[in-house]
């Protein structure tokens, strides 16, 4: 598959490879989101891979056509993850960790037979006072790297309620692709991964 | 540290984390720092155009200047220190304190719609950008830095101020629309309110008049009060008897209260001025003076009447008013014309007037009428009582008749052929003290009717000088009283009383005795001493001593059969002289 696929989210189409941050106010416009990009993923036959930041928001998902705990060829293609088994997995963040998580479930979706592979995970784990966070735009840029070896698309969703316009601009610099009231801002000047691990390590 | 501190701080360390390392190369290992440092302004203005992006989305001004405020650390070493808005208003940022500078808003208003420089204190640099909108200059965005900002930076802050302006402006104008608009809709809300309130108060006003000018009387108010509220709606006349209902589930029979309950609840409702809630039913008074007429209630055991009912049971009480002022202004008439009739057929009136005015009346005077006295004594004496306790018992003995009261007793001029006695007894029961009754002969013409009167005065009078008991006196079978009161020369009878009994009425006259009396009753009780003394309320022995008394002055013997016939006639004769003097 080498063309756009559908988002699932205001007719936006999205390359393979595509790592796009997705700003939002409030819940009904995240659950809006999460409930087309993957409603369309599930439809389409994806795999389908996301991390909430709450179980009431994972039982929701739970609800949607084809998801998990129904019967019929849909069942197994959503995995639903909390921020306690991934970003925050034995109490802090890591960057190697999460990119571990992220290639194994790609690993095993393959294996499973999906040609396909959508990510999403909701950003507000970051407001909480854990350990690893400051490695957080590490990890992003590093998922830069991962992204275009796959047959995958990957959302990060941003709380505008929740994060400061600071957080908005960094975001914007760092991230190739930005999803805003229904636009997808394209940014071909953002940091790439190499710049920035050099900057780091400079 | 508040939560809210907590999380600003983490947000500020993830935007730290996000942001490009500071003096970093940008654009690849072999980029020159011009290409990297154009990349970095080309970034910035991505970063840019979403914050206008999210501006112009934000309905809320808060929450603008909130955005603005909070990006600029993302975009230089430059901060946002607050708004200063046209009308005086200064919004501190939030690194910010929350008055503004001293001198600030000052040095803004001198400014006008440029932009300009500004002292801030311990801030080397402080640029003030105009805030501008579709409808002119909103205020100002002041933002300051440790030193003087390069002219790109200068510039996104100039960006960032006429996005923020726009921005503000948009959610001003938004506001307002929806303020017109929430306004609009609850003025439309109100009017649409009053209007229904309107239409109603007009059908329940156009429905209970028609009843009022229709004719429809109680059942036609109680049927459109129900008709306008969906409830059943009863009617009551004072005492609390049913008088009309409209609706379903009318009790059969009607539940009647305890007088006392009653005259309590009335005096509940003549208090209050609105409808009172008594159990499961609405109550208003149709009272349109000081009396109350009747009761309107509305049964209501769901609670559910709205003001809408409230306002139709009210209209209908005054409806029901009207109805009953108009009934009871009908009997007072009739009762008045009634009463001037029977004052008139006493007197003496021709027959074809009285007749006339008697079918106007409703009442036929063409069957043989009599007139019957009914006198009161203590208790019974109130004339408006006494009339209205004879009106009950000729109800109760279902005998018709008019009724007047006439030199303090009662008039009856009735066809009814009662048990006199019986009446007699019942409005004593009902009163209470002592009453006579005396009635006259028939009369085939209303025109003899005066005769009748003069007839049931003559009994009347007879049955308490002469005749023992209380029992009601009828003239027609007073045998030799009546003979003796048709007689029109009475100067015989009056010389053979004189010769019997003139020694008696000399000595009663001069010692103020009784022995006239005595000897009568003696005579009319056939000589019983016993039966005599208790009528007199004497003693036997005084009965006796007044006997011989009667003896040596009139120089009779009692005994002879003669003598016995002549003062019996002599003593009836002299009662009956006296009656017909007493109506002289």
């Amino acid at each position: 598959m080498v063309g756009p696929v559908p988002s699932g989210i205001d007719e936006i189409g999205l390359l393979p490879g595509s790592h796009v941050c997705a700003f939002y106010r409030g819940d009904d416009d995240r659950d809006r989101l999460l409930n087309g990009y993957l409603g369309a993923g599930l439809t389409a036959g994806d795999k389908c891979i996301c991390i909430v930041d709450s179980a009431g928001t994972a039982k929701r998902l739970e609800a949607l056509p084809g998801s998990r705990g129904e019967p019929g060829p849909f069942d197994g293609q959503l995995d639903i993850h909390l921020p306690e088994s991934t970003y925050l997995a034995g109490g802090e963040f890591t960057t190697s960790d999460m990119l571990t998580f992220w290639t194994e479930h790609m690993v095993k979706a393959e294996i499973e037979g999906y040609s396909f592979y959508r990510l999403v995970g909701e950003m507000t784990w970051a407001l909480r006072d854990a350990p690893g966070v400051e490695h957080l735009v590490g990890y992003e840029s590093e998922l830069n790297r991962v992204t275009p070896n796959y047959p995958v698309v990957v959302l990060c969703l941003y709380d505008l309620d929740k994060f400061s316009g600071e957080v908005v601009v960094n975001v914007v610099k760092t991230h190739p692709q930005v999803l805003v009231q229904g636009i997808l801002v394209e940014n071909p000047y953002y940091v790439e991964p190499d710049e920035f691990l050099r900057s780091a390590r400079a | 540290m508040t939560t809210e501190q907590t999380t600003r701080n983490h947000t500020a360390a993830i935007a730290a984390a996000l942001a490009p390392p500071h003096g970093g190369q940008q654009g690849g290992p072999d980029a020159d720092p011009p290409d990297a440092n154009l990349r970095e302004r080309l970034s910035e203005f991505r970063a840019l155009l979403v914050i206008s992006l999210l501006m112009t989305e934000s309905v809320n001004e808060d929450q603008i200047l909130e955005l603005a405020a909070s990006s600029a650390p993302g975009l230089g070493p430059w901060r946002i220190d607050g708004y200063g808005f046209t009308d005086g208003q200064w919004r501190p940022a939030a690194a910010a304190g929350s008055s503004p500078p001293t001198g600030l808003l000052s040095q803004l208003a001198t400014l006008g719609t440029a932009a300009g420089p500004v002292r801030l204190p311990g801030r080397a640099w402080a640029w003030a950008y105009p805030l501008r909108g579709a409808g002119g200059l909103l205020g100002h965005l002041v933002a300051s830095c440790v030193g003087e900002p390069p002219a790109e930076q200068r510039f996104l802050i100039q960006v960032i101020a006429q996005q923020t302006g726009v921005a503000v402006s948009n959610a001003r104008l938004h506001a307002r629309e929806r303020a017109t608009a929430a306004e609009l809709a609850a003025t439309n809300d109100a009017l649409a309110e009053t209007v229904t309130s309107l239409q109603r108060s007009m059908d329940i006003h156009q429905r209970l008049t028609r009843v009022a000018v229709s004719g429809e009387g109680q059942p036609g108010i109680a049927k459109a009060l129900h008709e306008l509220t969906g409830m059943p709606v009863a009617i009551e006349d004072r005492y609390g008897n049913l008088t009309a209902w409209g609706g379903p589930g009318q009790p059969d029979p009607y539940p009647k209260e305890s007088f006392a309950k009653r005259e309590h609840l009335l005096r509940r409702l003549m208090r209050a001025s609105t409808p009172v809630r008594d159990g499961e039913r609405l109550i208003l008074l149709a009272s349109p003076r000081t009396d109350v007429l009747g009761v309107l209630a509305l049964i209501d055991a769901q609670h559910r009447a709205d003001h809408a009912d409230l306002v139709a049971l009210e209209h209908g009480a005054t409806v029901l008013s009207m109805e009953l002022a108009r009934l009871r202004g009908i009997a007072d008439t009739e009762l008045r014309l009634r009463r001037d009739l029977v004052h008139d057929l006493l007197a003496g009136s021709d027959d074809d007037s009285a007749l006339t005015r008697a079918e106007a009346l409703d009442y036929d005077l063409r069957r043989p009428h009599r007139v019957v006295i009914v006198e009161g004594r203590g208790r019974a004496r109130a004339h408006d009582a006494l009339l209205s306790a004879v009106r009950r018992a000729m109800r109760t003995a279902r005998q018709d008749g008019l009724f007047e009261t006439w030199s303090g007793d009662v008039a009856i001029v009735t066809a009814g052929q009662a048990n006199w006695e019986q009446l007699r007894r019942a409005v004593e029961t009902d009163l209470g003290g002592q009453v006579h009754i005396g009635v006259g002969g028939p009369c085939a013409r209303p025109s003899e009717l005066p005769r009748s009167l003069r007839e049931a005065g003559l009994a009347l009078r007879l049955r308490k000088t002469l005749l023992p008991g209380n029992s009601a006196c009828e003239y027609p079978k007073l045998g030799i009283f009546r003979m003796l009161a048709a007689i029109p020369d009475l100067s015989d009878v009056e010389t053979f009383v004189r010769e019997w009994l003139g020694s008696l009425l000399d000595y009663d006259a001069r010692r103020k005795a009784e022995l006239v009396h005595t000897l009568t009753q003696y005579l009319e009780h056939g000589g019983n001493y016993d039966a005599t003394a208790a009528e007199l309320s004497v003693h036997k022995s005084t009965l006796k001593y007044r006997l011989q008394r009667i003896r040596e002055l009139t120089g009779l013997e009692l005994n002879d059969p003669d003598v016995h016939f002549n003062l019996q006639l002599a003593t009836r004769a002299w009662g009956t002289l006296q009656a017909l003097h007493d109506e002289r």
